[in-house]
């Protein structure tokens, strides 16, 4: 049975709809892609299921059950936990806090310190810089800390939005080999990205999103070698 | 000269660490919500009234009747939270000046009808202890001492508990916050209910130390907004530094000048400082 299931859900901003009978479900223990142009309406979706913004319509079942109504901290404490677009870090905190603040849901805070040396182990750069603000770290590094305090809420469905975004080539093949490496681990992850070819190669199964509607799905090798995914998306 | 120098400025370091208590509550609330209390001076008068009438009636030692007090201040302040600021609280800054300026009017109107506005004492004295030249009243030294354990309770409390932690990330990113489990309107009630609480136990402490009365919160009220200007805006622990600031001018000017230059210099430095330095003298969050 899938881990997390979107069904027909339309949703947006004021009057404005973004979201057009989106459906979508993880299967426990893969790594999921949601790639589309962009305002698609990737981070809508997201969104969406975090409980920032209410469904219109639809629903969202997490482990079998609604939870379409509850509000983003409560879905936290059920192990929903998504890493923002534009990382949002506390930025005046320390980066030893922000992974603290990361360990909210009672079951990640029972395991804290081990967490954070895995943390530590995984991303050493952040142990160097525990004591530092997050605001005064480097672009890449925010990116780092912004997966680690997700990693620190001990998610069973991490989403992450824009890995990516603004990285050098090597940190973000980094970051795809932990978010690889987590996933051999058995966590459930949905990842956003714009890098679609490596999007592709690291993920089991993906989604290809347009103006607020799934376009296609399936596995990721077949998505990968269908014409017009790489004719839009792999300039092929 | 000498002499009366540093006992003037002792008894201004005295009083201003107070002063800077009270500021505290109010660069808290705004620090971490944007919001302006404008309640806080008749919550000072709660405070000051409360320890008056625990002690006077009830023969509870004023000390203890701060610690009361306290517990009362922040239950007090998770109900106007809920009841006045909660709703405005993404609104435009005019909605949260005017629902916190009604507490502020409601707070006024019941304590005037019970209390009138006339002055009242807690006879209540520790004596004065004598260091080398100088005298001190115990119960001004109590005071200054009480002030700043809790400003270092509050310290503690803000930077080594989790809570406290909460608060600054929900201060920084009340979004982000939430999407790791924080209970975000929680965290802002408690917040809300801390700054309360220090603008009673300020009033409290006052009131062993001074004549109060239920208009007295104003003043002090004026005072935080002068010290939290100094000691930048969302900064407590720069709030206890414009209030050190600000009871050295009250002690020392009198020396030199007529006593009623007092306000004049302090509002002169109240502008000065917004128009060359607005971040404040310690820096500011944002
Ligand atoms: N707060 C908002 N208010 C109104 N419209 C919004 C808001 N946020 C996003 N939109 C609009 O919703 C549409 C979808 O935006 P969304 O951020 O979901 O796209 P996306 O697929 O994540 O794009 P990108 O790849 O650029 O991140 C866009 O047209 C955008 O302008
Ligand atoms: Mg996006």
């Amino acid at each position: 049975m899938a881990l997390l299931e979107v069904h027909d859900v339309n949703s947006g901003y004021g009057e404005l709809q973004i979201l057009w009978d989106a459906s979508m479900s993880l299967e426990p223990g893969q790594l999921t892609t949601l790639v589309g142009s962009n305002g698609s309406g990737k981070t809508t979706l997201l969104r969406t299921i975090m409980g920032q913004l209410k469904p219109w319509s639809g629903s969202v079942i997490f482990d079998g059950e609604d939870v379409s109504k509850l509000p983003p901290y409560t879905k936290a404490d059920l192990g929903l936990i998504m890493v923002p677009e534009g990382r949002q870090l506390f930025s005046s905190m320390s980066v030893r806090e922000n992974l603290e603040m990361g360990a909210t849901p009672k079951r990640a805070r029972a395991h804290m310190a081990q967490n954070l040396e895995r943390i530590f182990d995984i991303f050493p750069r952040l142990a160097e810089r525990a004591d530092q603000k997050a605001g005064t770290m480097s672009g890449g590094e925010q990116q780092m800390l912004a997966v680690a305090r997700g990693i620190m809420s001990e998610p069973r469905i991490l989403m992450v939005d824009e890995l990516s975004l603004g990285l050098a080539p090597v940190l973000t093949l980094d970051l795809f080999m932990a978010l690889r490496k987590l996933r051999n681990e058995g966590l459930t992850i949905l990842l956003v990205e714009q890098n679609v070819r490596m999007a592709l190669k690291v993920s089991d199964y993906a989604y290809v999103f347009n103006e607020g509607r799934v376009n296609l799905s399936g596995p990721s090798s077949e998505v990968e070698n269908n014409e017009e995914v790489r004719r839009a998306y792999l300039g092929i | 000269m000498g002499e009366v120098l540093i006992t003037s400025a002792l008894d201004g370091l005295l009083i201003g660490v107070i002063y800077g208590l009270a500021a505290m509550g109010l660069t808290l609330i705004f620090g971490v919500m944007d919001v302006i209390n404008l309640a806080h001076g008749p919550l000072i008068a709660v405070g000051m009234f409360g320890v008056y009438l625990l002690f006077t009636f009830l023969g509870i030692n004023p000390f203890v009747a701060l610690l009361i007090m306290a517990v009362i201040g922040l239950l007090l302040g998770f109900f106007i939270y809920f009841v006045a600021v909660n709703r405005v609280i993404d609104a435009p800054p005019l909605s949260s000046l005017l629902s916190t300026f009604s507490v502020n009017m409601m707070i006024i109107g019941v304590g005037t009808a019970l209390l009138t506005t006339s002055s009242y004492n807690v006879e209540y004295s520790l004596g004065s202890f004598e260091f080398g030249f100088f005298r001190v009243p115990g119960a001004r030294l109590m005071a200054a001492l009480a002030a700043l354990v809790v400003t270092g309770l509050l310290y503690l409390f803000m930077y080594r508990t989790r809570p406290g932690k909460y608060i600054r990330a929900v201060a920084d990113n009340r979004a982000s916050a939430e999407l790791m489990g924080i209970p975000s309107t929680r965290i802002l009630a408690l917040a809300f209910g801390i700054g309360v609480m220090l603008a009673v136990v300020a009033g409290g402490l006052i009131a062993t130390i001074l004549p109060i009365n239920i208009l007295a919160g104003g003043s002090f009220e004026l005072k935080s907004f002068v010290i939290v200007v100094l000691g930048g805006l969302g900064n407590p622990l720069g709030a206890l530094f414009g209030g050190l600031i600000l009871g050295l001018i009250e002690g020392l000017v009198p020396v030199v000048m007529k006593t009623t230059w007092v306000p004049v210099i302090e509002y002169a430095l109240f502008v000065l400082i917004l128009l060359v330095r607005p971040q404040g003298l310690m820096g500011a969050k944002k």
